[in-house]
């Protein structure tokens, strides 16, 4: 993805570790937006 | 092919089995030829269709079906290896994603007659969360429609397809030579793309330098979750102020990015 981002002219990052490394650090998460899981693709 | 042919009717229903059993798992056989064999071999009465058309269709359905499993808790990292023999692996996963976004489950319908989707696409449904009785019902119908298509193709034109092989019989070794260098046309090609392709091009940042820019409250920055299929329960959470870059949907996704901040991808 990041490699994708940077063809198409963006300044792409990737964190080291993830969400995993994220929690484990004890910094801030949220739950996600209901907003957000309705744009997947639900196949009804 | 006539080679082929003459395998169908020795070894027909084994072979038909394990190579079309072999191209749902993702592995370069052609399982095409091998249903067309079968079915120029039943018109030859040399096998009996129903037994070939339930052999292949359970083959592909047992493929399918793994895949489909593997892809739901592997995700992307399964459609990567998938996609490794392919020129362009990304494109190669953001092709068949798109056409699940754009037809949703009718894909699975069609899926099997497009190179580069049909051993894509059950894993992609896997990993979309797509509801297994669902996946079972359209895959099902789709390699019915693959299975039956090829078999009939094979039945009807037994006479003309034996024409052809008796005219390749006659230039085997012309067509030899000719598919053995565009092999090596291709390994050629693969391996200058790879090589020209730097693999550490994407930095890696630690999340306390992440850290120490967020409580800056620098706001060039933005931090994007790509996890492919993270969001499907309920529970699920997310670094806290990221945004969700669905790469399912990736080419529409970027249209809406701003090219001015620096983006932080995670996943899991």
């Amino acid at each position: 993805m990041a490699l994708l981002l940077k063809d198409n002219g963006f300044n792409a990052f990737v964190i080291r570790g993830g969400l995993a490394a994220w929690r484990k650090a004890g910094l801030p998460l949220e739950s996600v937006p209901l907003a957000d899981m309705v744009k997947l693709p639900t196949f009804s | 092919m006539t080679d082929l042919l003459s395998l169908a009717i020795r070894h027909g229903y084994l072979l038909i089995f394990v190579v079309v059993l072999a191209e749902s798992l993702g592995l370069p056989l052609p399982a095409s030829l091998a249903l067309i064999a079968g079915g120029a071999a039943t018109a030859a009465h040399a096998l009996h269709a129903p037994a070939v058309l339930l052999l292949a269709v359970a083959a592909m359905m047992i493929g399918d079906t793994a895949t489909f499993t593997l892809g739901r808790h592997a995700g992307w990292a399964l459609l990567g290896f998938l996609c490794r023999l392919s020129i362009n692996p990304e494109t190669c996963i953001l092709r068949s994603a798109e056409s699940f976004y754009k037809r949703g489950k009718i894909t699975l319908l069609f899926a099997k007659f497009v190179p580069g989707i049909n051993a894509m696409a059950p894993p992609l449904a896997g990993s979309m969360k797509m509801r297994p009785g669902q996946f079972l019902r359209f895959d099902l119908a789709g390699v019915s429609l693959y299975v039956g298509a090829y078999f009939t193709v094979g039945f009807i034109f037994r006479d003309f397809l034996a024409t052809i092989t008796r005219g390749f019989t006659t230039v085997r070794n012309i067509m030899g030579v000719i598919l053995l260098a565009a092999l090596a046309i291709y390994l050629v090609y693969r391996i200058w793309t790879y090589k020209k392709t730097p693999h550490n091009l994407v930095p890696r940042v630690a999340i306390e330098e992440l850290a120490l820019r967020i409580r800056a409250e620098d706001e060039n920055l933005l931090i994007a979750d790509v996890r492919s299929h993270g969001y499907y329960d309920a529970a699920a959470e997310r670094i806290k102020g990221s945004i969700r870059i669905e790469p399912n949907n990736f080419s529409a996704e970027i249209k809406a990015l701003p090219k001015e901040k620096d983006i932080y991808l995670y996943c899991t």
